[in-house]
């Protein structure tokens, strides 16, 4: 393959997954400004990973590895690497209009609020049972034993439950 | 709220996304020209300082031992050599879990890779642990052999008292500074500040990693 056609490759997959991307930026970045650095975080680990990519895995479980672990770092504000970056004055993804939702706007502030509370290892998880990602694929992701990701997300899925009942009380 | 209507304003939330989210292919073409950074370039300057400052006062320290090692006193001799040694060990490991860091590789399984990476930066105590250990010989290194033998009984039993305070402090701080203690309170005084969140987040981290095995 040649550079050219590796690049083309690259930019063609990144935009057919721009959602899977910008929904783990969203998850763990509160402002817009650290959302956008670690898009272009993410973006550049996964073009440095590229040429290792194994074929035996779907495109999403491997952009979820990489998008995932490196929130996760990213967050914990460790790391400098994007700041070092050649600094963007626009986002690789830009949000022309914020979503409006209605009435169901107010259910998925809740839903947000909800990811943002919980750990870190719980939110992966948690954003995966919201993809619909099977459990087999949730532990490819994770590194964990399908019964283990099962038993997780009914735990995950109780506080949720919990949370939008308490909800419903006030 | 029932599960499938989650999921379904999940999936409206998608919608709306992939209808709102434009790709700007040039800022991602700026990204893969972008070389991977040297590993001196992706620690953050006051890291760097700090590690230089640690390689200036080493050799500085090295430098004394070697020009003064024929006139110098035997207590400055051996409490420089400790120091040395102490702070030289303490370098290193920090610059090889910074090395190890920096080469682990995030297109690996969740749980597996923040593993690595949590138990790697909080191995930082270990770096801690052997830097409070030169505590003692800090209050040996002015010793001489003239007062020992002629100094005055009050001091030398005053001095006593600190270096001893200071061994039995740098040996518990030693046998103590672990992760099985991050929850006491004086555990939590010592590690407290800006400076220690990433060891304090890779232990909370660790935690949650124990409660998925």
């Amino acid at each position: 393959m040649s550079i050219q056609d590796k690049n083309n490759l690259f930019l063609a997959v990144i935009e057919r997954h721009k959602g899977i991307l910008y929904k783990v930026a969203n998850s763990y970045c509160k402002g817009d400004e650290d959302r956008k650095d670690l898009i272009q975080e993410i973006v550049f680990q996964l073009w440095k990973s590229f040429e290792k990519y194994d074929e035996t895995h779907q495109y999403s479980t491997w952009i979820y590895r990489i998008a995932l672990n490196v929130a996760i770092s990213f967050y914990r504000k460790e790391s400098t690497r994007t700041k070092i970056l050649n600094p963007l004055s626009e986002g690789i993804f830009n949000l022309s209009d914020s979503p409006s939702f209605d009435e169901k706007e107010s259910n998925l502030t809740t839903l947000q609020q909800f990811i943002a509370e919980l750990k870190d290892l719980d939110k992966a998880l948690m954003l995966l049972y919201l993809e619909e990602k099977s459990y087999k694929e949730m532990a490819e992701i994770m590194g964990l034993s399908e019964s283990n990701v099962a038993t997780k997300i009914a735990r995950i899925k109780l506080k949720l439950k919990e949370k939008f009942s308490q909800l419903k009380n006030y | 709220m029932e599960e499938i209507e989650i999921i379904n304003l999940w999936k409206a939330y998608d919608q709306k996304l992939s209808e709102n989210l434009s790709f700007s292919k040039e800022n991602a073409i700026e990204i893969t020209k972008l070389k991977a950074q040297s590993l001196l370039s992706s620690m953050k300057p006051t890291k760097i300082f700090t590690i230089l400052v640690g390689i200036i006062w080493v050799s500085f320290v090295n430098w004394l031992i070697l020009t003064f090692y024929n006139v110098a006193n035997p207590f400055f001799l051996i409490s420089a050599a400790i120091q040395s040694l102490l702070s030289m060990l303490a370098i290193g490991a920090y610059i090889y879990q910074y090395i190890l860091i920096q080469q682990i590789d995030v297109s690996e399984p969740i749980v597996k890779t923040q593993e690595k990476i949590a138990t790697l930066k909080s191995s930082t105590l270990w770096v801690t642990r052997s830097l409070f250990l030169q505590l003692p010989v800090w209050t040996t290194f002015y010793w001489n052999k003239s007062m020992l033998e002629n100094g005055n009984l009050f001091l030398l039993i005053f001095q006593g008292i600190i270096t001893t305070v200071t061994i039995f402090a740098a040996i518990w701080l030693f046998l103590n500074i672990k992760y099985e203690n991050k929850d006491k309170k004086w555990f939590k005084i010592l590690f407290s500040g800006k400076e220690w969140d990433p060891l304090m987040a890779s232990m909370e981290m660790l935690e949650q990693i124990k409660e998925y095995k």
